[in-house]
């Protein structure tokens, strides 16, 4: 019986390839004529003595196939090779056709029928900015008043975009592009494919963390991010609603703030805690533990480290690590993006961060997120949340971090003894 | 008699006598003084097969699964179908543009039916209004009036009725057209 064809075809390839490459090393190895392998030693002595030693090959980590090679271009180049070693030896012996060329008379129709399609949807989008450029020189009277010109304008903008998405949705280079994560956010249809894929798992399991720990009703009434926000502490990742140690957070974490539409703008970033407990009342009351505002995000500028942020244009509270006392339940502690909207007073949207700390004083304690946005035409665009528990390595943050009356053991309250007596147990011998 | 290896693999697999009916005396899988115990049981409501209910060492595991099992790790199964990156992008080319074919056929069935049907609304409007007899020709155009019974044709004068027969029952309802397309040779009565 014959071995079906694909398991023996890449090694058959190999083997053909063999001796086009000059590596005879399969046939030595295996030969007994010891006399001719020690004179092919000899002379390779003899030429190595005589002539500088040869340069490396020029070894490309797509095609390297074989251990020598791989492990040469490590120590010569530092690079590991790309995809499997059987993936390499078919790259060899194949001829890099680029892909929109590939042979194949139903993918070369298809691409013709979405080109065909591209360039219908191309045509659309410039009449569609003719048509918008006439409306918007056309008075308001004569279509029906402002408001109405208005949202003609802005439906007329929206459908613009979506046939910007759809001119390229449908094109395989591009789809290749993003999965391999060299997107261009500037352009319209990498944003919407990254957006479809964030909402598609990341956002629905931030949703349930959020609802989960009751951030919605505790913190702000409503929420709906549409801003992607990811969240570590030096090189440690956190996912939406973590425990993280009290160690690990002492650090400023460091920000990763996607937006999915086109602009540049301000945001401010505010990490709360809102389970600190209050003795006095017997309940629960919140702290900031990092403010900063007028933080410039754009679609390709999206990382923001905390603690490379200038002082003095950006942070109103810097970073207070994360503690709990002991025997207190966790605390959830909650980073929350605000876009910072256009104003009357101010066309980028900047705050006033002098007026601001003035205003804010020294006093962390007691923040109320609802209060900081209500007069400053903020809304949330992102959030993430971690939580933080009492640990081993506590004493030692809060210490150096300065922190006082952290000393604190909660224990529960004993339960009131129960009003009769107890009977002694002789009388149940 | 011999079984087949596939057969006899089955057999070890799944440790139940596929030829016991066969050869009686057979006691690879059973063993003969826990037979009889197996064959005395006859209540009919138990559905427990005999493997599971027999007390072996090991674990019990439902047959169905080592039969899929069994068949999914054969090496004559073939392998399962994956594409390599380039070939599934080349298969999601081809589906897209099947799709906005599919997508574009009919968004211009529509429209074509959607302008057929406009046509022939303008028709009747014209009809209505346009001719000027007070719209009479209309009301004789769109008259549904005796197609669901009613008086022969000449009794009343103008109003073509068919004796009672409705129209969806002028012809026997069959799946297909009828195998003559028209019948010249048929008059009425």
């Amino acid at each position: 019986m014959a071995l079906p064809a694909y398991t023996i075809r890449p090694a058959l390839r190999c083997l053909r390839r063999a001796p086009a490459l000059g590596s005879g090393s399969i046939s030595s190895s295996h030969s007994f004529k010891t006399s001719t392998s020690k004179q092919d030693e000899a002379t390779v002595e003899t030429t190595t003595s005589n002539t500088p030693p040869p340069p490396p090959p020029d070894l490309d980590p797509n095609t390297v196939s074989t251990r020598r090679e791989e492990r040469l271009l490590l120590r010569t180049k530092g690079v590991h090779p790309i995809g499997s070693r059987r993936r390499r030896a078919a790259l060899q012996s194949s001829d890099n056709v680029p892909f929109e060329q590939m042979p194949y008379q139903c993918f070369q129709e298809a691409r013709k029928v979405l080109q065909e399609d591209r360039e219908s949807k191309l045509e659309q989008i410039t009449e569609m900015r003719r048509r918008i450029a006439r409306w918007q020189n056309i008075p308001a009277e004569e279509c029906g008043g402002e408001v109405a010109k208005k949202g003609k304008l802005v439906r007329m903008q929206k459908y613009l975009e979506e046939l910007k998405i759809l001119a390229d949705i449908n094109d395989p280079v591009i789809k290749k592009r993003f999965e391999d994560g060299m997107g261009d956010m500037n352009r319209p249809i990498y944003r919407h494919l990254a957006d479809q894929k964030w909402r598609a798992y990341k956002r629905l399991l931030l949703m349930q963390r959020i609802s989960q720990m009751h951030i919605v009703p505790d913190i702000l009434a409503h929420l709906d991010p549409t801003a992607e926000v990811s969240l570590g502490f030096g090189r440690r990742n956190v996912q939406p609603g973590e425990f993280v140690d009290s160690r690990v957070s002492e650090m400023p974490a460091r920000l990763n703030i996607q937006v999915f539409d086109q602009s540049e703008r301000f945001v401010s970033i505010a990490v709360m805690d809102p389970d600190v407990p209050d003795e006095e009342r017997d309940t629960f009351c919140s702290r900031c533990h990092f403010l900063a505002v007028n933080i410039p995000v754009s679609p390709t500028s999206t990382s923001v480290p905390l603690s490379k942020l200038n002082k003095d244009d950006h942070i109103v509270y810097p970073w207070l690590p994360p503690y709990a006392q002991k025997g207190a339940p966790y605390h959830r502690l909650t980073v929350f993006v605000l876009q910072q909207d256009q104003t009357s007073f101010s066309a980028d949207g900047r705050v006033d961060v002098e007026a601001l700390r003035k205003g804010m004083g020294r006093r962390r304690e007691r923040f109320s997120l609802r209060r900081f946005t209500q007069g400053k035409n903020m809304h949330p665009i992102g959030i993430h949340l971690f939580r933080s528990n009492w640990d081993d390595g506590t004493d030692g943050v809060v210490q150096r971090a300065g922190i006082e009356g952290f000393n604190v053991e909660f224990t529960r309250k004993k339960p009131e003894k129960l009003p009769y007596k107890k009977k002694d147990g002789a009388r149940y011998r | 008699m011999k079984l087949s290896p596939a057969l006899q693999s089955l057999e070890t697999a799944l440790q139940i006598p596929i030829h016991a009916s066969i050869r009686p005396a057979c006691c690879l899988v059973i063993p003969s003084f826990r037979r009889p115990q197996s064959h005395t049981q006859t209540s009919t409501f138990s559905t427990t097969l005999n493997t599971l209910a027999k007390n072996t060492g090991r674990p019990k595991q439902d047959p169905r699964i080592t039969l899929i099992r069994y068949h999914l790790h054969h090496p004559l199964t073939p392998r399962p179908l994956r594409l390599s990156r380039q070939r599934a992008l080349r298969h999601w080319t081809i589906h897209r543009a099947a799709q906005l074919l599919l997508h574009r056929n009919r968004y211009l069935r529509e429209r074509e039916l959607e302008r057929q049907y406009n046509a022939m609304r303008g028709a009747m409007e014209e009809l209505r209004l346009g001719v000027g007899d007070g719209g009479r020709l209309y009301r004789q155009a769109v008259s549904r009036k005796g197609i669901y019974g009613g008086l022969k044709v000449g009794e009343m004068d103008g109003v073509v009725t068919n004796g009672g027969i409705p129209v969806e029952y002028a012809r026997a309802q069959t799946d297909g057209p009828p195998r003559v397309g028209w019948d010249h040779s048929w008059t009425r009565g």
